[in-house]
């Protein structure tokens, strides 16, 4: 190689320099970037698994329906079959777990979040408002939630 | 000087850059080896994120702005007291003044604690309300998101499956996204100390379960389906079908993608 032997000696060290911080860049990505990193996307594929990987609070309706179908029949043939268990009993997933923890007793304040009376609130809803529609402070004297539509 | 630079050192060096190349399969294997067993084993197993593609639809006209769906978020996900990642607004129009000729007077809109704890009686007398309504408010799930845009480091992400996600380990907590997101849907955790938002309950959706707030809505105002698999009587298509659907703030060019019906002219 006389040609290259011929260049000046300033030249080839910047070569040569340039070719070194090229790799100690490629070097410090190769070790620094996550395995994942780029598989989808900018951003460690790995994360989607991350996010993922946190435990359910609610345990949905299914769950409900494995031990108590009888209960899910019944509110299916009345107004608030759309309603999940969850809704008004509150977060299941420790009774899931431990069937002996059970649920706290619902009172009055459930019933009144939904159907106190706004003028906010759509048309189709049933609206009381709670001041004058009862004295008492036992809605299911009336009515049977799991059935609005029928009476005790 | 010449004297230094030999075929033989040259030689040597370019030995050298080849061994390295060489040695760079094994090194990537005993590098992934490490990392694989520091790699989460929680997450559920078979989820394809390119066999989804998520979406959530809103009905105004079916929200009765119970709060219980913010509720149920705020539990699911442990968001910080006064952060929501989604929440409710309540929107109240008065009638215009006589004789002005418009068709409607003010707008005023609230949302105290997200309407976390429902909403308290209008301040406005109930004679002078043109209309009233309420509009959940989460994550639009942008196709063009402009946090993402704004992430100087690859922290959030638009999912294949068309969530819109934030990498917590890799989030400087810079607040960029926070400020780029034009629907106010992000806010800065102050428990982790990363930008924080709605990921669509990612964690219950892997896992054949609905987000929080849709499991929980009692008037089935949320609606939440996969475009991709939709099953027998979908609901999501059914509502995409049975409705007039828009979306928020199109003039900006996110690609928003959550579909809203009943919208009035008023909600931004």
């Amino acid at each position: 190689m006389p040609r290259m032997l011929q260049l000046p000696p300033q030249i080839i060290r910047l070569v040569l320099l340039t070719i070194g911080i090229v790799c100690a860049f490629f070097t410090a990505r190769f070790f620094l970037t996550p395995p994942s990193f780029g598989q989808y996307g900018h951003y460690r594929a790995n994360a989607l698994q991350d996010i993922a990987a946190r435990q359910p609070f609610w345990a949905g309706k299914a769950s409900c329906l494995e031990c108590h179908p009888s209960h899910a029949q019944k509110l299916a043939q009345g107004e608030h079959k759309g309603l999940s268990c969850e809704t008004c009993h509150g977060p299941g997933q420790a009774h899931v777990v431990n069937p002996a923890e059970k649920l706290p007793k619902l009172n009055i304040s459930m019933c009144v979040r939904c159907h106190q009376a706004s003028p906010s609130r759509p048309k189709w809803l049933h609206q009381i408002n709670v001041h004058n529609h009862y004295t008492g402070s036992v809605c299911t004297e009336c009515h049977v939630p799991h059935q609005p539509n029928e009476v005790p | 000087m010449s004297e230094s630079i030999t075929r033989r050192g040259v030689l040597k060096n370019l030995a050298a850059i080849v061994g390295g190349i060489l040695a760079l399969p094994a090194a990537r294997t005993c590098k992934a080896a490490v990392q694989k067993g520091l790699a989460s084993s929680h997450a559920p197993a078979g989820y394809d994120p390119f066999k989804h593609k998520w979406l959530m639809a809103l009905d105004v006209d079916r929200c009765i702005g119970c709060g219980l769906c913010v509720e149920a978020c705020c539990e699911e996900n442990e968001v910080p007291e006064g952060h929501f990642r989604t929440w409710i607004e309540r929107y109240v129009v008065t009638k215009p003044k006589a004789g002005s000729g418009e068709t409607r007077g003010e707008t005023m809109v609230d949302s105290p604690e997200g309407g976390k704890k429902g909403f308290p009686e209008l301040l406005v007398p109930k004679e002078e309300v043109l209309k009233s309504f309420f509009v959940p408010k989460l994550c639009n799930l942008c196709e063009k998101s402009p946090c993402t845009q704004v992430c100087p480091v690859g922290a959030t992400f638009d999912a294949p499956d068309g969530a819109v996600l934030i990498d917590k380990s890799y989030c400087i907590g810079c607040g960029f996204c926070v400020q780029a997101c034009p629907y106010g849907c992000r806010f800065f955790n102050p428990v982790t100390r990363t930008a924080d938002k709605c990921t669509l309950c990612y964690h219950r959706i892997t896992r054949g379960l609905k987000p929080a707030c849709v499991e929980i809505c009692p008037s089935q105002a949320r609606i939440f389906g996969d475009l991709k698999n939709p099953v027998p009587d979908d609901p999501l298509q059914k509502f995409i079908s049975a409705n007039k659907v828009e979306t928020l703030k199109q003039y900006l060019g996110t690609g928003p993608r959550v579909a809203y019906a009943g919208l009035d002219e008023e909600v931004r």
